[in-house]
C-alpha cells in the first residue's frame, strides 16, 4: 500500500508543535531534500589502506512532505546518503540542501542544531539508553530545547501513546521487544516535531512481520513529514511514495512506487 | 537561565539514573573509592599517630634538653652507637651549673634477651641512671636501689641484676614478676648473666616504639662491655624551674661545641628527620592508593563511555550536545567520588580501632591511629578529587568519542 493520502486536520492535530520548539521561521521550500552531485569517499581501516567510493555524483531531490525509500543492497551507499542528508557525515564533492540550507556550508555546531531543531533519526540498533524508561528515552531530544521535564513527559507520552506503547512507558529498553524498542525510537525522532525524519534500515533488526508493522507506523506517525528511509527491505517500497535505488554508490533508477511494479 | 537550570536539573536526574541502572558497576567503583580513601585516612591517622605520640612521648619524659654528638646510629646488632664518652662525668658537670636541675645519661644497647640458650632474642636495652622516677609500672616494684654498680666510675660496686620489661617482652618469654631472664651483648655471654624482672611496663618501649629491656646505666655497660669509656647515647637535662630551656640549651650548645645540644622539640624534629625513608615510604603509599583509586575510577568510567559509544553518538545526533553528555557521565564520576569517599569515611573509625588495637597487641605501640576531623575532611576532599577527576577524564572521553560520523560503519 502506497501512500497516497493526505492527512485529515484530526489526524495533523495528533502531532502538535511544542512551545519553545522547533525553529519554523524558515523559509518555505517545496525541496525539502536535495542532493547535488554529492561524493563521498572514506579510508578503510584495515591494514592495507585504500579509499572506498561510498557515493558516486549522486544526484535526488524529495519534496515536502514526500516519504522515499533508499533501497539498495548492503554497502550500496544508502546509509552514507542519508547521513550525509542528515549532517553526520561531510561528503567530498557536491552540496546538500535541506529545508532551504546548505549543508556544507554549515559548521559542526550549526548542522547539531539543525539536526536538533528539524531533524528526526530512527537507527537500526534503535540506540536507546539502558538506563532509561521508553518515556525517558524519548523525552531526551527536548532537553537540551530548555522544555520543562512535565511538559517533556507529556510529550513523550503522547508520542508513545501514538506508536502503541501507552502501556510500556515506563519500562526499560531491556524488558521491550525488538518492535517495540524500535517504537520507541520512532517516538523519540518525532517527539521534537522536525520537518524532516531519516531513517537508517528502521526494519534491520526486526522479523517481517515486525519490520512491516513498524514501517507502516513510521510512514503513518510521520503524518506530512519528509521521510527518507533507507533500506535494503524491498517491502519499503510498499509505504512510499518514490523509491531511490542506489548500486555501488550510484543512482541507478528512480522513480514513483507505481514504477516499480 | 530557566532554560540552563532545566537543563542541570535533567543531567542530574539521567545521572542518578545511570548510577542506579548499573549497579553492579556503581557498587564496585564505590568500593574502589571506599578502599582508596580509606587507605589514605589510616595512613594518615598512622602518620599523626607516630608524630603526636612521639610529641607526648616527648612530653611525658619530662627533659627540656638532650644532648648527643654527632653519629648516632643503628648498629650491626640493632642497638644504637652510642657518641658520648664519660657520660656520667659530663652529667655531673651539668649538674653543677645553676640552670641545670638534673642531668642523666642514657644509653641504649643491642642485647640478646631470653629464658635460656634457645630462645634468645636481640631486644633493645636501655640504661637509665639511678632511679626509674615517677615511672608508671603495669606490675612490680620497680628497681629497688639506684646505679651502685657504677661506684664513682670503679664499676665494682654490687650489680642488683633487675631489670624492667615491657608486656610484650613479657608475653614473649611468657615472663612476670620475680622471674629471670637472661641478658647479654651476645648469645654466648648471655647466659651467664641472669636479671629478675623487678617490674613491668610500657612506659620506655611506648617511648622507643619497640620491645625494651631497662636496667641501670651502669649494668648494661658492664653486660655490653663498654664501662671503660662509660658510653652513652643521650644526656638528658632538666633546666632549673625559672630557666627558659631554648636560652639553657644555647648556653649548654656553647659551653660543650663538641655535642649537639637541643631542646626536645629540636630532638624530636632531629629524629623525625632521621626517619625520612619511612616518612617518604608512608607518603609513597598514600599517593598510590590515590593513583589506584583514580585509575580505577576513570577506567571504570572511560570502559562505559566507550561501551555507550554508539547510543551516546545516536543522542549526538538527534541534538544532545557534547557538553550535555559529558555532563551525564561525568556527573556519575563525581556521584560515585561521594559515596565511595562517605563509605571510606564511615569505615575510617571502626579499622582504625582496629588497627590501633593491632598494633598496641602486636608491637605494645598504643594511641598508633589517630582520627582528628582534619583526616576525615582530607578524606572527603580526596573523595571528590578523585570523582572530580573520574568525571572530567571520562567527561573528556565521551566529548571526544560520542562523535556522530561512529553510527556510519
Amino acid at each position: 500500500m502506497a501512500r497516497n493520502s493526505s492527512p485529515t486536520e484530526n489526524e495533523r492535530s495528533r502531532v502538535r508543535p511544542i512551545s519553545g520548539g522547533a525553529d519554523r521561521t524558515m523559509e518555505p521550500s517545496s525541496v525539502a531534500v536535495g542532493c547535488e552531485r554529492v561524493t563521498h569517499e572514506y579510508g578503510t581501516g584495515s591494514t592495507v589502506s585504500r579509499t572506498v567510493t561510498a557515493l558516486r555524483d549522486v544526484s535526488f531531490e524529495v519534496a515536502t512532505g514526500e516519504v522515499v525509500g533508499l533501497v539498495g543492497p548492503s554497502g550500496s551507499g544508502k546509509s552514507t546518503a542519508l547521513h550525509i542528508i542528515g549532517g553526520l557525515l561531510e561528503p567530498n564533492n557536491g552540496t546538500v540542501d535541506v529545508l532551504g540550507t546548505d549543508l556544507t556550508a554549515l559548521s559542526g555546531a550549526k548542522r547539531t542544531r539543525l539536526r536538533r531543531d528539524h531533524i528526526g533519526f530512527v537507527f537500526q540498533q534503535f540506540h536507546l539508553l539502558p538506563a532509561l524508561s521508553a518515556r525517558d528515552n524519548v523525552a531526551l531530544p527536548l532537553i537540551e530545547r530548555g522544555v520543562s521535564r512535565r511538559e517533556r513527559q507529556r510529550r513523550a507520552a503522547e508520542l508513545l501513546e501514538q506508536v502503541g506503547l501507552d502501556d510500556r512507558m515506563d519500562h526499560l529498553p531491556s524488558e521491550l521487544s525488538g518492535g517495540e524498542q524500535q517504537r520507541v525510537a520512532i517516538a523519540r525522532a518525532l517527539v521534537a516535531d522536525p520537518e524532516v525524519v531519516l531513517a537508517d534500515e528502521p526494519t534491520g533488526e526486526l522479523d517481517t512481520g515486525t519490520g512491516a508493522r513498524v514501517l507502516e507506523l513510521l510512514v503513518d506517525v510521520a503524518d506530512e513529514r519528509t521521510v527518507l528511509i533507507a533500506t535494503h527491505d524491498e517491502r519499503a517500497m510498499a509505504v512510499t511514495d518514490r523509491v531511490l535505488r542506489l548500486l555501488d554508490g550510484e543512482m541507478r533508477q528512480a522513480g514513483q512506487f507505481s514504477d516499480e511494479q | 537561565m530557566r532554560q540552563l537550570l532545566t537543563k542541570m536539573h535533567a543531567v542530574a536526574r539521567l545521572t542518578l539514573r545511570q548510577v542506579r541502572h548499573e549497579r553492579g558497576r556503581t557498587v564496585f567503583v564505590v568500593l574502589s573509592i571506599a578502599l582508596a580513601v580509606l587507605a589514605v585516612t589510616l595512613l594518615a591517622s598512622v602518620g599523626l599517630g607516630v608524630l603526636q605520640t612521639g610529641e607526648e612521648r616527648f612530653d611525658r619524659a619530662g627533659q627540656d634538653v638532650w644532648i648527643t654528638a654527632d653519629g648516632v646510629e643503628l648498629t650491626e646488632t640493632g642497638g644504637i652507637e652510642n657518641p658520648i664518652t664519660d657520660s656520667h662525668r659530663l652529667a655531673a658537670d651539668l649538674e653543677r651549673r645553676d640552670d641545670v636541675k638534673t642531668a642523666s645519661p642514657l644509653a641504649f644497647h643491642g642485647v640478646y634477651v631470653g629464658t635460656g640458650p634457645d630462645d634468645l632474642e636481640l631486644v633493645t636495652g636501655l640504661g637509665v641512671p639511678n632511679t626509674h622516677g615517677d615511672l608508671s609500672l603495669e606490675s612490680g616494684d620497680g628497681f629497688s636501689e639506684g646505679d651502685s654498680h657504677y661506684a664513682n666510675g670503679t664499676y665494682d660496686g654490687p650489680m642488683s641484676h633487675e631489670i624492667l620489661i615491657d608486656p610484650q617482652t613479657a608475653d614473649r618469654f611468657d615472663v612476670d614478676v620475680g622471674d629471670t631472664l637472661y641478658v647479654g651483648a651476645s648469645r654466648s655471654s648471655a647466659t651467664e648473666r641472669e636479671f629478675e624482672v623487678v617490674g613491668i611496663s610500657d612506659a620506655y618501649s611506648q617511648f622507643l616504639g619497640t620491645s625494651t629491656v631497662t636496667m641501670p646505666l651502669s649494668e648494661l655497660q658492664t653486660v655490653t662491655g663498654t664501662t671503660g669509656t662509660d658510653r652513652a647515647t643521650y644526656v638528658t637535662v632538666t633546666t632549673a624551674a625559672d630557666a627558659d630551656r631554648a636560652a639553657v640549651s644555647d648556653a649548654l650548645q656553647q659551653s660543650y661545641p663538641e655535642y649537639d645540644v637541643r631542646t626536645s622539640e629540636e630532638q624530636f624534629k632531629s629524629l623525625l628527620s632521621e626517619y625520612l625513608l619511612v616518612l617518604a615510604s608512608g607518603a609513597t603509599l598514600v599517593v598510590l592508593a590515590l593513583i589506584a583509586g583514580i585509575a580505577l575510577t576513570v577506567n571504570t568510567l572511560v570502559l562505559m563511555a566507550i561501551q555507550q559509544r554508539k547510543e551516546l553518538a545516536a543522542l549526538r545526533a538527534i541534538g544532545l550536545s557534547r557538553g550535555f553528555l559529558a555532563g551525564i557521565v561525568g556527573g556519575q564520576g563525581l556521584i560515585l567520588g561521594l559515596i565511595g569517599g562517605l563509605l571510606g569515611l564511615l569505615a575510617t573509625p571502626a579499622f582504625a580501632f582496629g588497627l590501633d588495637h593491632v598494633a598496641a597487641r602486636v608491637v605494645g605501640f598504643e594511641g598508633l591511629l589517630r582520627t582528628p576531623p582534619e583526616v576525615y575532611v582530607g578524606g572527603l576532599v580526596i573523595a571528590v578529587g578523585i570523582g572530580t577527576l573520574g568525571a572530567i577524564v571520562a567527561g573528556w572521553r565521551v566529548a571526544r568519542d560520542a562523535r556522530v560520523d561512529t553510527l556510519h560503519v
